[in-house]
């Protein structure tokens, strides 16, 4: 079928167009680069000078859309001044958070700055210092009948798919043996309509987030007082590349010395809470 | 955030959505004709290679299609992609997707031809070429408009799911509003904007069928 087989060849190559335009733009240095995948990713970021920070953009304050619809957040000043500092531009990519880790190791970002907890997740990644702590926590709605951890028994409880929550609960069986069903989920956001609808007992997130949501006004809502686990926040950045992580880091030290962390710090939760550097 | 400003916000993650519609639209119509062509083709391998394309496409998620398009090229061949190559990646997963649902649907269109057509057209002197493209494809576009509808609606709403690969489309934007602003008033809008944008897509089939309709 002479028709067949020439619209077949047109369309293909249409195809093949597309996709080697798109790659294309990295094209000629992904063939150079391809022999070492980590020495690939240090030279892209420093190549097309972009540092790109990835982030779940249901975490405020940490990283969110702000009223005037940018995306704004602790981590993301942070990020932008230490791109600056670094001499690179900054770029802001929400992510899928099941995805990170193939986002991350592909290098499609460079990092993740995102309230990205250090603890159960050591040897995964390439970590820079610790720079801000946090808390595990169980989260109810302000009228709820629950008080204290030991009202949690037989209920259920939901967290975020992959995150830190999940993993410390998973960890600590002799807490997460006591629920009825410990449930996950996409995003906090959702999990937090889940709560106000009553779908769901408590949820276990990172205080940091539980604090703004409660501070900012719209949901009522009730931190419990034990916490699950107290951990810390760190910037993670692909296995192997220490380089990036080096200059991230110089521009953190930087920072903390002339008072930016702190400034920064203050405008988000009015007073210092960075342990950058206070090993 | 001001509910103008919500909704401009969501119009601009719709541009993405219909940009993906529209492209995928373009290339997956005319592709699906030739897979369709290739599945019904009297060569066995090439329509056994076609039976598995199309077992393939509809038998796993598109989700998982386009982390697959997306990822492959780092994971499989040690390519270092860019992170432009997102959109790229999204509409050819999007693409090769819907290709298979429309051939099925072309195929179908295509069998229901009657013989009578084709003896009709060898006797009056059409090529084989000829018979195909003037007689019996009109008829079969005709016939297979509603499926064809059908598929396009989901099409609209499916492009959430370029999220996957976080493709910023309008799904993921009333997301992020719904958080930063602790209400549901962006998930309203944007089920607001899928009604609309669909009931337009429906509206257009409508006067494409009624316009093809000239027998009746």
């Amino acid at each position: 079928m002479k028709t067949f087989r020439k619209l077949a060849s047109l369309f293909l190559a249409g195809i093949m167009a597309v996709s080697f335009a798109a790659c294309g733009g990295t094209g000629s240095s992904s063939a150079a680069s391809a022999a070492s995948a980590s020495a690939a990713d240090s030279t892209a970021s420093a190549a097309d000078n972009t540092f790109t920070v990835g982030f779940d953009q249901n975490f405020p304050p940490m990283g969110f859309k702000g009223s005037d619809g940018k995306f704004t957040g602790f981590d993301l000043d942070l990020a932008a001044e230490a791109a600056k500092r670094m001499g690179m531009a900054i770029k802001y990519q929400p992510i899928s958070w099941d995805a990170k880790d193939a986002e991350l190791t592909s290098g499609t970002i460079d990092c993740i700055w995102n309230g990205f907890t250090i603890s159960g997740r050591e040897n995964n990644y390439t970590w820079s210092k610790p720079y801000m702590e946090n808390d595990q926590v169980f989260v109810v709605k302000a009228d709820s009948a629950v008080k204290s951890l030991a009202d949690l028994k037989g209920k259920t409880v939901e967290v975020q798919t992959d995150s830190a929550a999940q993993a410390a609960l998973k960890e600590k069986t002799n807490i997460s043996s006591a629920f009825a069903n410990v449930q996950t989920t996409a995003d906090y956001n959702t999990a937090l309509m889940d709560l106000d609808m009553g779908a769901v007992d408590a949820v276990a997130m990172d205080s940091t987030v539980a604090d703004y949501k409660i501070t900012s006004g719209k949901l009522k809502l009730k931190i419990l007082g034990e916490s699950i686990q107290k951990e810390q926040y760190g910037i993670g950045f692909k296995k192997g590349n220490t380089a990036l992580c080096a200059k991230v880091s110089k521009a953190m030290d930087e920072m903390k010395k002339d008072g930016t962390l702190t400034k920064i710090s203050k405008k988000w939760f009015g007073k210092d809470v960075t342990t950058w550097g206070k090993a | 955030m001001s509910f103008s400003s919500i909704v401009l916000q969501l119009a601009q993650g719709m541009g993405v959505s219909v940009e993906i519609f529209f492209i995928t639209l373009v290339f997956s119509l005319p592709l699906g004709l030739l897979i369709a062509l290739g599945r019904m083709s009297k060569n066995k391998i090439v329509s056994a290679i076609m039976s598995v394309y199309i077992s393939i496409m509809r038998g796993t998620p598109l989700m998982l299609q386009m982390m697959v398009v997306y990822f492959g090229p780092y994971y499989l061949f040690g390519i270092h992609i860019s992170g432009s190559y997102r959109m790229s990646a999204a509409l050819i997963a999007f693409i090769i997707n819907y290709a298979a649902y429309f051939a099925e649907i072309y195929r179908s269109g295509i069998q229901s031809m009657s013989q009578g057509q084709y003896e009709a057209a060898k006797l009056l002197g059409y090529s084989r070429q000829q018979t195909f493209s003037i007689i019996i494809l009109p008829q079969v576009f005709k016939c297979i408009i509603p499926a064809l509808s059908n598929e396009v609606i989901t099409l609209v709403k499916d492009t959430s799911l370029a999220f996957t690969i976080s493709v910023v489309e309008m799904f993921t934007t009333a997301k992020a509003l719904a958080s930063a602003t602790a209400s549901m008033m962006p998930f309203a809008a944007a089920g607001l904007f899928y009604y609309i944008f669909n009931f337009l897509v429906a509206w257009v089939m409508d006067i494409i069928e009624k316009k093809l309709a000239y027998y009746k």
